[in-house]
């Protein structure tokens, strides 16, 4: 087999992964100004909500349902009783981002005790092999990369046809402007962390089903591969995210089959680093939050 | 938010929090001076990874400290002083151990011994509680505490070297297969894990056996499809690994792109540990682990009435720490009870809670001088010293031998898993291949 087209596929597979966690990721700051850094841990506990679900004998599909949705609720609360009090006193984004790193801590170390610190993996048979022209995937994987692509048509869909899409952007335009419009912003922003919310718990489910063994500590790295895309593609640019995520996803597979597969993330950020010398906005956001939309 | 510059200033936010994620992901005292045993508590500090990828590490010790308190403190304390654990987390990361370290040795003024130190972040701790002279037992195998000049510094466990020199005669010697010729090394890109490359490099290659590839693997990414691809296609008979917190993964992945068949691999003795049984066989189901995994310990006989204090103690600790009884063959464990036993029956053969006066005493009891008495509990220790022994206590990790540099060496055996995780002795290796792997490896 040509590990380059083997690498070409499993690239396939992890930048479905991360354009599900980058794209909501990037669509909660484009809409609420919020740098959420407990994004990883929303993700690794919705991660963990499955987990049980799969462990009492159900289907991990069904799993991964529930885990978007604790991931939707817990985010929505998260912004509720936490973020929105805190941005209703004018603090500053760098104060909310430290507000974000307290909160993905205390999840993080309120979890540990409920779920400890070992590694456990899903009940799930990979579902036999696929092998096209040297790629070879999963059955799994291909229903993985298959929801990623159902998942980024709907938030296309969302954004550009529906009202609620229109008023998300909107609002991520100009809130006050918005709300003069008659915008319920406030209806507006509870939807996004809604929505966003069950996109990380999604992703949180898809990350570990995808890394066959997960822990806690996973959380940590799904964040920052995330956060890169969401960077990479531009602030607060769904469509930028998805273009961060097929960048970062080819580029850490591809490299490891190129280099030793230590540097593989060296390279995957080395690239980031070297956008956002040359076009420090970002790949997409010269046209502003969710502009690409329509 | 409205700007476009405003939207630039908010990229730049959030790249600058990222440089900061990505750069963090990377990312004394002692009690009393001069004779008496003082009063109040006395501390153990647990200076380990309790987060991170190597985070299954810190609890194995943590243990070790539970067991060994109440084996203590059940029988008179140290001078009546009762020993306490505190864990200190220090991620696995350098960085972050150093002000773990510090904070450990500045704060507490009762420390009796720390215990830990993995190959993770000995080389940057170990000095620091050097300097606060506070007697230490690492678990670290990096060759360069083969010779230190700590002189705090106990090593209960051989170097990393005998380690990967025991995987290559688990290989080529082992039971139940043909030599391997041709093997992968699959280690993480961790301090602790690279120990192991270069040894196994040198001696499997003077043998006879071919390195198909070298994989440093990064323990935190979440998937290694390319890398087990790239593995694959050497075509190794079997592969070597240390990977702790990525094993499950990358062998899961190894299964599935492999058509659902096993290839043999050996582990360091680091993964005879309950989390990592746990890991791998939630990953590639536990008949694949039996039927395909080996494994080199040191010669432990889980028995005898050091051993059964312990085991009684650490199911005991289970109220504290839940997970404590699972780590009654993890050989860690066993040392470091050992080595805090040992501490606490130099500080009453000395008389003393100044380390400077009771370090020395650790090794006179770890290897027995002429006519000593052996003992096996903290309550035989005290009972012969205070009759007027002298003694070598040989606890559940067996016999220990210091030498000049506070390292103490003994044998290895092969071994494999049972189904429930328990660890069965296959074969030991024999002087002579001993000698051969030893001279092939440059010993």
């Amino acid at each position: 087999m040509s590990l380059f087209a083997a690498a070409f596929g499993f690239g396939l597979v992890s930048m479905s992964v991360i354009a599900l966690a980058a794209v909501g990721f990037t669509m909660q700051f484009g809409i609420t100004n919020m740098i959420n850094l407990a994004y990883g841990e929303v993700m690794i506990s919705s991660a963990y909500v499955a987990y049980y679900i799969n462990r009492a004998g159900i289907s991990i599909w069904i799993g991964m349902l529930a885990g978007a949705a604790f991931g939707a609720v817990f985010s929505f609360l998260l912004n509720r009783i936490v973020y929105a009090p805190f941005q209703r006193k004018g603090t500053s984004l760098l104060g909310m981002v430290i507000v974000s790193l307290a909160v993905s801590l205390m999840i993080a170390n309120l979890l540990l005790p409920i779920v400890s610190y070992n590694s456990v993996s899903y009940h799930q048979s990979s579902g036999g092999l696929l092998r096209v022209g040297g790629i070879i995937l999963t059955a799994n994987q291909i229903v993985i990369i298959g929801v990623a692509v159902v998942v980024m048509l709907g938030i296309h869909g969302l954004l550009t046809y529906t009202r609620l899409g229109k008023a998300m952007r909107a609002t991520a335009a100009n809130p006050t402007l918005a709300r003069n419009c008659g915008i319920p912003t406030k209806r507006v922003v509870d939807a996004v962390w809604l929505i966003t919310g069950g996109l990380c718990g999604l992703a949180g489910v898809v990350a570990a089903l995808n890394s066959d063994s997960f822990a806690i500590a996973s959380g940590a790295g799904f964040l920052i591969t995330a956060l890169a895309a969401a960077v990479l593609g531009g602030a607060g640019q769904p469509y930028g995210a998805m273009i961060g995520a097929v960048i970062i996803g080819m580029v850490t597979e591809l490299s490891a089959a190129s280099f030793s597969p230590e540097y593989k993330d060296v390279v995957a950020f080395g690239i980031l680093v070297l956008v956002m010398v040359l076009r420090p906005q970002g790949l997409l956001a010269k046209r502003g939050a969710l502009a690409a939309a329509g | 938010m409205s700007t476009i510059q405003a939207r630039n200033d908010l990229g730049r936010a959030a790249f600058s929090t990222l440089a900061i994620l990505v750069l963090a992901a990377c990312g004394g005292g002692s009690s009393s001076s001069g004779g008496g045993l003082g009063s109040g508590d006395l501390l153990v500090g647990v200076i380990a990874p309790f987060t991170g990828a190597d985070a299954g590490l810190g609890p194995a010790y943590y243990s070790a400290c539970l067991a060994a308190a109440p084996s203590i403190n059940s029988n008179g304390g140290v001078g009546g002083r009762q020993v306490k654990c505190q864990q200190f987390d220090t991620r696995g990361e350098p960085a972050d151990a150093v002000p773990a370290a510090n904070q450990m040795v500045a704060s507490h003024s009762n420390l009796m011994a720390a215990v830990g130190c993995t190959s993770d972040e000995a080389a940057t701790v170990a000095p620091i509680i050097d300097r606060a002279h506070i007697p230490m037992f690492c678990m670290t195998g990096q060759t360069e505490f083969n010779k230190t000049p700590l002189k705090y510094f106990h090593r209960l466990v051989p170097a990393d070297i005998f380690d990967a020199y025991a995987m290559v005669g688990s290989a080529l010697y082992g039971p139940g297969h043909a030599p391997y010729k041709r093997a992968a090394l699959v280690f993480g890109n961790d301090i602790g894990s690279q120990a192991f490359v270069e040894p196994a490099t040198n001696a499997f290659t003077k043998l006879g056996g071919t390195i198909a590839i070298n994989q440093p693997i990064n323990l935190t990414a979440s998937s290694f499809r390319t890398e087990v691809a790239a593995m694959l296609q050497t075509h190794p008979d079997v592969i070597f690994t240390e990977a702790l917190g990525a094993a499950g993964t990358y062998l899961g992945e190894v299964k599935t792109l492999n058509g659902g068949k096993m290839i043999p691999f050996i582990g360091t003795s680091a993964t005879i540990d309950p989390t990592w049984f746990q890991q791998v066989k939630g990953a590639i189901g536990v008949d694949d682990l039996v039927n395909n995994y080996a494994g080199v310990d040191l010669g432990y006989s889980f028995s005898g009435p050091a051993y059964t204090e312990f085991l009684t103690n650490l199911n005991a600790a289970s109220s504290q720490f839940a997970d404590a009884p699972k780590y009654k063959q993890r050989g860690s464990t066993l040392h470091l009870y050992d080595g805090i036993i040992m501490t606490a029956l130099a500080m009453t053969a000395a008389n003393s809670s100044d380390p400077k006066v009771y370090n020395a005493k650790i090794k006179e009891i770890a290897n027995g001088v002429s006519g000593a008495q052996v003992v096996n509990t903290y309550k035989d220790g005290v009972a012969a010293l205070k009759a007027g022994k002298s003694i070598r206590f040989v606890g559940a990790g067996g016999e220990n031998n210091f030498d000049q540099y506070n390292n103490s060496v003994s044998g290895y055996i092969m071994v494999k898993y049972d189904a429930q995780g328990n660890e069965v002795k296959v074969a030991q290796l024999t002087p002579d291949q001993t000698k051969k792997i030893s001279d092939a490896g440059g010993l």
